[in-house]
């Protein structure tokens, strides 16, 4: 058998055509709803409960984090799953606790950065603003590869037809964001939620059934069988470094992945958006636990036949990150193959269209806006963030296509969001919690966080690399760096008034 | 630490409650676009 053999036919071209039609018809209906920025943005600040679930979890699983997840699973077996125990507390943590987000929907901002400045002043806020911007756009740089190489996988087609594939799906998407803004966001984001999160447990039944519970759990013989379940065992290539920097990222992507977060910033009230936490770590451990599951049946699959191993193994070998759409394009019967793929479109397009979203309203809201001396009109506004969707969506398409990523997928999302991470998380928190925080602090924290970089430098590759030159601990430092800009500039630099009362 | 087990009870975990929230969100969810469209039709919705 090839190993790009695939049940993927005809039906299964349709289902997916048409479902892609949906979206666009919604952007178009939805538009007369648009009257001004906050209906842009954060929808009117008027979304309930479960759709704010739904619009969430749509956002947090797109077609990458399925693709990065099962590559996870795919080569660390069931000790990947140690990271979805840590998104699930985390996230539970801030829903029952309230952690930043309630206080940051108190203050009615519509972006992070905006509290930089109630609280830091107008500097903090664009610098702030660009380097979230920076790192966020950067961080969505490898989005349509994943979703090329998803596609090449399940559809068994070329490399040539999967990128044509992505760069129709981008533009359709960029039609339904600048069309329709947050309002067409959540509608599509509430179908997609529900097309694929059946399809992702329909699949998983399927997936069962081909390999059998019991055989699931059956160690591959290629593989070190502490490694496949303790992501702590010795010789692990992850380790307590690394589940150290998966804690402290966690916890700061949960409480302030400017997407995610904007979901909170959107909703009813305070109440509803620490509701809105609470409820959706059942979905963060399932955008987790569900492609890693996927990945690691895929690697059983593979490990049970030498022809497949052998095509994971060598110089030539196929990335890891094909072992999952190969894997389902094989055991998924046609029909249900389509639905499956029109679902991971969905998560595909909901994905995107959130995050052109959400980093264009930055460059709007917190560098364009406040570096212009006069009043931005709502008009402009709005002008301004469809210019910067569209500019963003071209960008992407160019650096998804022809940028290969040093570091492995995972990695690379790692350490890129770290850039953004490190200071925002510190400089939030302490905004908002500390009454000594100053704004010397926050600027040091926000440029700490660029040091995230070095982490996807050519030193972390290789077998030998020093445990101080690893992606994770350079990460993990960049945090704890960005902490101490934050308390010494305080304390060395305080403010002699502070811009407002925000964070009190 | 039995690990094996450990993993097994998460993924039936997961199974089960994303299941009945997907349920819960659709028929939720309904309700809420519902409401939040009247909401955008108003003249003061953002107060």
């Amino acid at each position: 058998m090839d190993v790009f053999y695939t049940n993927f036919g005809t039906i299964d071209w349709i289902i997916v055509l048409v479902y892609i039609c949906i979206p666009v018809v919604i952007g178009i209906l939805v538009r007369k709803y648009i009257k001004q920025m906050s209906d842009f943005i954060v929808a009117g600040r008027s979304l309930r409960l479960f759709i704010a679930i739904a619009t969430m979890t749509g956002t947090e699983l797109g077609l990458v984090t399925v693709m990065y997840n099962a590559e996870m699973g795919f080569l660390h077996g069931f000790s990947a799953f140690h990271i979805a125990i840590i998104e699930f507390s985390c996230i539970l943590a801030i829903g029952l606790t309230g952690f930043i987000v309630y206080k940051l929907r108190q203050l009615r901002v519509m972006t992070i950065p905006e509290f930089y400045e109630k609280r830091f002043g107008r500097k903090t806020r664009i610098v702030g603003g660009t380097i979230l911007a920076l790192g966020g756009i950067l961080n969505m740089g490898l989005f349509l590869q994943a979703g090329a190489r998803f596609m090449m996988g399940v559809t068994g087609y070329g490399n040539e037809a999967a990128e044509l594939f992505m760069s129709v799906m981008l533009i359709m998407v960029l039609v339904y964001t600048v069309l329709g803004g947050m309002v067409s966001v959540v509608i599509n984001d509430f179908i997609q939620f529900i097309v694929l999160s059946i399809g992702m447990l329909i699949g998983s039944y399927f997936i069962i059934d081909t390999i059998g519970w019991g055989n699931l759990f059956d160690i591959p013989l290629t593989i070190d069988a502490d490694s496949w379940f303790n992501p702590l065992a010795e010789g692990s290539e992850l380790g307590p470094i690394y589940v150290i920097f998966m804690v402290v990222l966690s916890l700061s992507a949960g409480a302030l992945w400017q997407s995610g977060t904007l979901r909170a910033l959107s909703a009813k009230s305070p109440k509803v958006a620490k509701q809105l936490y609470a409820w959706s770590s059942i979905s963060y451990m399932a955008r987790r636990v569900i492609p890693m599951f996927w990945g690691i049946a895929a690697f059983v699959f593979v490990s049970q036949m030498p022809q497949f191993l052998a095509a994971f193994q060598g110089t030539d070998a196929i990335s890891s990150q094909f072992g999952m759409p190969i894997f389902i394009g094989m055991v998924i019967p046609s029909g249900f193959l389509g639905l499956l793929c029109a679902g991971m479109f969905a998560a595909f397009m909901s994905t995107h269209d959130s995050y052109l979203l959400s980093w264009s309203s930055v460059i709007t809201q917190d560098i364009v806006a406040p570096l212009k001396k006069g009043i931005l009109s709502d008009k402009m506004r709005l002008l301004i963030t469809r210019i910067c969707i569209v500019s963003i969506g071209l960008f992407l398409l160019i650096w998804g296509l022809w940028f290969e990523a040093p570091v492995s997928l995972w990695n690379y999302m790692a350490v890129t969001g770290t850039i953004y991470l490190a200071g925002a998380f510190t400089v939030i928190v302490a905004g908002l919690y500390w009454k000594k925080a100053s704004t010397t602090g926050a600027m040091i924290a926000l440029f700490a966080g660029l040091l995230a970089i070095l982490g996807i430098g050519p030193w972390t590759q290789g077998d030998n690399v020093s445990w101080y030159l690893t992606d994770k601990f350079i990460a993990l430092m960049t945090f704890i760096i960005a902490f101490l800009g934050m308390v010494v500039g305080s304390y060395l630099f305080p403010d002699k008034q502070q811009p407002e009362e925000a964070g009190k | 630490m039995n690990w094996e087990f450990l993993w097994k009870l998460v993924l039936i975990f997961t199974f089960s409650t994303y299941s009945i929230l997907v349920v819960i969100v659709f028929f939720g969810g309904l309700k809420n676009i519902v409401d939040m469209l009247k909401d955008l039709k108003m003249p003061d919705n953002n107060s």
